[in-house]
């Protein structure tokens, strides 16, 4: 494994357990800043859970163990305050999730919350949350109307300006684009693109082409245990274990 | 480094918020849950006093047949039976008519009579007790005082009466569990050449068993708690009834025009409290069998 | 017999029968209304009630109702609402939420005359509020709340929980969460249950003859004070409600027009349920379609 120094975020002796029902166990890794990661496996390998680890959603769920380190903090402490955990580390779900507000009003959410009522700074931020995630262009004259009136698309690149907006660190994708067309997908791949300049993206993926696609780094776990991690391109063309070469190849998954 | 140790473990609005919604939501819990003890505690200490301070057996007190407080006889028998049987024949005759109209409503009948036949019975679900016993005073008294002569008052005024208030509750539930039942098994069953009837009968209303079941029980419940529209007609006399057209008692008749006539603490007024502990513990045991309906038909499913 | 002739014949039944009951019941209450109509009258809503003498209305007992319903309303509702929210939303599955469950499936088994007697009991002599409002409102209180936690946990639970998964994701409360996305997706629920369980609490009357009482004091509608004995909101006074009074009218028979005094307030309580159920299916029919297309 190639190392990673200076990560964004990472995991040391990392396990998670819902009840008795231990999903992963012991995995430690780092995620490289200003790069997206893909994390990918089959279902029931833990990458979701993984993920959701990482910004502390498995609470009330699960019982995480280990340490999951940001800014050389241990936010996997029970002292740490989770919400403004989530504010520097977003997350994006698999199915779009606007609320039943007006499309500007979904942006701006997380930053009202956070306390800011400024007019001018909403708008501008507002502004470049949606230009980041390639949607101003198509509702820039809409954006009083309902966010559910967009199509499925539209509604989650809103989800992810809505993530951004809050200007996080990080961003947990889980499986954004599965309830997606291809064009749809398509564009937000694109999308994930520009956003890593200024962001860390971390997502899961069913999908190989996506990972291959977009992802610069590759991580494949099966049932709860990390198996191999690289860089993508290494992953793909020439995988070192064998169970990462028969699911790349598809024999299972 | 400090920094941002300080900036991800330092509390913030939404942690505040946090414990704010912790301590309501718990703390309204606590009050109904102390709530449901203080009414067993005080209801049972009640209902007691009679065994404890009054020395009167509680075998005497559930077998006796002759209710006189004045005489210090308190035999529970007549309204115990009289409870039992009215709740038990009023549910009987009312769970065949309601999964009847259940079953035209929500399977035979066009979408369109259903939307107008629907909003009404869940009015006549939300209609007042007092209203059904008023019912009973003005249209089956006459009635039955025709039909049988008599005053009219007695057990069948008392069945006929919880019979058009439980029936629109059974109906409406029982029209639930159809509902529930999924529209694929009716095409399948649709598909393979079967007759409407032949899919109600064989497929829906097995597969709707445990709901149906749990609809009769509970208006059954609903009935043996009714007060006061059984209060109304029934008559009120501590008797064992010979025939349904007698005047009889029910647990909850007695109690009510018994508690404002008795003195508190006399052996009179904790009879009463003793019935009214019959009345809770039979009204939980009604409760108890609905679960394990529900459960053996969620285990079944 | 061939299938098609048994299910010719099921299906008649099944429809002769439904029609019987059908006609049955639209006559029992065609019956109430053609009776009830005619003795309803400007005076009769707005008059006292007579003890002995015809001619008494029920300006008390309908304003008492009302205002029995509003103060049972006014406690019931939050501490539902939280209740339901704590199931809902933060209730971990142990043996302490299976005991509250427990706890809420007991209370909604109490029948009202045994809710009524708790009541009499601890807030009429324990508490010496003696008959009162109050007594009333909080026995009423005992029998709203299970349905009304069970309702409003529904409503609850019908939130799809990606709703709030996203909002957790942004970094809010589980309690902000719940009070600013779940708790308006669930509102026409909400509101459509709690309608509907005023309608319950307004035709009650076995929890109240020994808790708010069988009669009424003397009250002024002019005294707005509601810690005067005489106020009409002095909450420590004596209530006989409508329900309350016709079953008092008919039981004591003292008044020589009982019969159209029931009659009339028979047709009152009738059309104020109405009028609770149709207002619960507007509301229901009108948010639910609202969150859909806000603007």
């Amino acid at each position: 494994m190639t190392n990673i120094s200076n990560p964004a975020i990472s995991v040391e002796a990392l396990g998670v357990a819902y009840g008795d029902h231990s999903v992963i166990e012991n995995i430690s890794m780092k995620f490289p800043q200003n790069q997206i990661t893909a994390l990918i496996g089959a279902s029931g390998s833990g990458k979701s859970t993984l993920l959701r680890s990482l910004n502390r959603m498995n609470d009330g769920l699960a019982t995480v163990t280990g340490k999951i380190n940001f800014h050389d903090v241990d936010i996997n402490q029970p002292k740490v305050n989770i919400y403004r955990v989530r504010q520097q580390i977003g997350m994006v779900f698999q199915q779009p999730t606007p609320f039943p507000l007006s499309i500007f009003d979904n942006v701006v959410y997380g930053l009202r919350l956070a306390g800011v009522k400024d007019r001018k700074l909403l708008a501008e931020r507002a502004e470049t949350s949606l230009k980041q995630a390639a949607l101003w262009d198509e509702v820039k004259d809409s954006l009083k109307k309902s966010a559910l009136a967009l199509s499925g698309g539209q509604q989650q690149r809103l989800c992810i300006a809505r993530t951004l907006a809050v200007e996080p660190e990080i961003i947990l994708m889980d499986e954004p684009t599965s309830a997606l067309d291809p064009i749809s997908t398509t564009q937000i791949e694109d999308t994930l693109v520009h956003l890593k300049k200024r962001f860390t993206i971390i997502m899961v993926t069913h999908n190989m082409q996506q990972a291959s696609r977009s992802a610069d780094w590759t991580a494949f776990l099966h049932q709860g245990e990390l198996i191999e991690y690289n860089q993508t391109a290494d992953i793909f063309m020439n995988p070192q274990k064998k169970q990462t070469a028969d699911y790349l190849s598809g024999k299972f998954g | 480094m400090k920094k941002w140790s300080k900036q991800l473990t330092s509390p913030s609005a939404e942690s505040y918020q946090e414990v704010t919604g912790k301590i309501i939501s718990f703390l309204s819990i606590t009050i109904i849950a102390t709530l449901v003890i203080t009414i067993i505690v005080f209801l049972t200490y009640q209902g007691i006093a009679l065994f404890t301070q009054d020395h009167v057996k509680l075998i005497d007190f559930l077998t006796g047949q002759i209710w006189k407080p004045g005489q210090n006889l308190f035999g529970a028998l007549p309204m115990i039976v009289t409870s039992l049987l009215v709740t038990l024949l009023a549910g009987i005759i009312a769970l065949p008519l309601a999964l009847v109209v259940a079953i035209a409503m929500s399977l035979i009948l066009p979408q369109q009579v259903y939307k107008i036949c629907q909003p009404i019975v869940e009015l006549l679900v939300g209609i007042p007790s007092v209203v059904y016993g008023y019912v009973g005073l003005t249209v089956v008294i006459p009635f039955l005082q025709k039909m049988f002569g008599g005053t009219g008052f007695g057990i069948l005024a008392a069945i006929v009466v919880l019979f058009l208030m439980v029936l629109p509750t059974m109906t409406s539930m029982t029209i639930d569990s159809l509902n529930a039942v999924p529209k694929s098994y009716r095409m399948a069953s649709a598909g393979l050449g079967a007759t409407r009837w032949q899919t109600i009968s064989r497929i829906i209303l097995p597969s709707a068993k445990g709901g149906i079941l749990t609809a009769m029980i509970f208006g059954m419940a609903r009935a043996f708690g009714e007060a006061l529209a059984v209060q109304m007609v029934i008559g009120n006399t501590t008797v064992i009834p010979h025939g349904l057209t007698e005047p009889a008692s029910t647990l909850t008749s007695v109690l009510t025009t018994g508690i404002g006539n008795t003195v508190m603490g006399t052996p009179a007024n904790n009879a009463l409290w003793s019935l009214a502990l019959i009345l809770l513990v039979l009204s939980l045991a009604f409760n108890l069998l609905i679960h394990l309906v529900n459960r053996k038909g969620a285990h079944h499913s | 017999m061939s299938p098609i002739k048994i299910d010719r014949i099921a299906t008649i039944i099944i429809l002769g029968f439904s029609a019987l009951i059908g006609v049955l019941i639209l006559s029992l209450l065609g019956y109430l209304l053609i009776t009830g109509l005619p003795n309803i009258s400007w005076h009769f809503i707005t008059s006292q009630a007579e003890s002995f003498s015809r001619g008494g209305g029920i300006r008390d007992q309908l304003f008492n109702s009302v205002y029995l319903l509003f103060l049972t309303m006014l406690v019931s509702v939050p501490l539902a609402l939280c209740a339901a929210i704590y199931l809902s939303e933060y209730a971990p599955q142990n043996l302490f939420t299976n005991l509250i469950r427990l706890a809420m499936e007991v209370l909604s088994s109490l029948p009202s005359v045994v809710v009524g007697l708790f009541g009499y009991l601890v807030f009429v002599i324990q508490w010496g509020l003696d008959f009162s409002l109050l007594a009333g409102a909080m026995a009423l209180t005992i029998l709203n709340l299970p349905l009304l936690t069970r309702s409003c946990e529904n409503a609850l639970q019908q939130v799809p929980s990606l709703q709030r998964q996203a909002g957790l994701g942004l970094g809010m409360s589980q309690w902000r969460v719940t009070t600013k996305i779940v708790l308006p997706a669930a509102l026409s629920g909400i509101m459509t249950g709690t309608i509907l369980s005023a309608g319950r609490i307004f035709g009650e009357a076995a929890a109240l003859i020994y808790t708010s009482g069988q009669s009424s004091s003397v009250i002024s509608y002019s005294n707005w004070n509601p810690f005067s004995p005489t106020s009409f909101l002095h909450p420590l006074r004596p209530a006989e409600t409508l329900a309350v009074h016709i079953w008092k009218v008919n039981n004591e028979g003292l008044v020589p027009d009982a019969r159209a005094i029931s009659n009339g307030a028979v047709v009152i309580l009738l059309l104020t349920i109405l009028f609770f159920n149709l207002l619960a299916r507007f509301i229901a029919h009108r948010l639910s379609r609202r969150q859909g297309l806000i603007k």
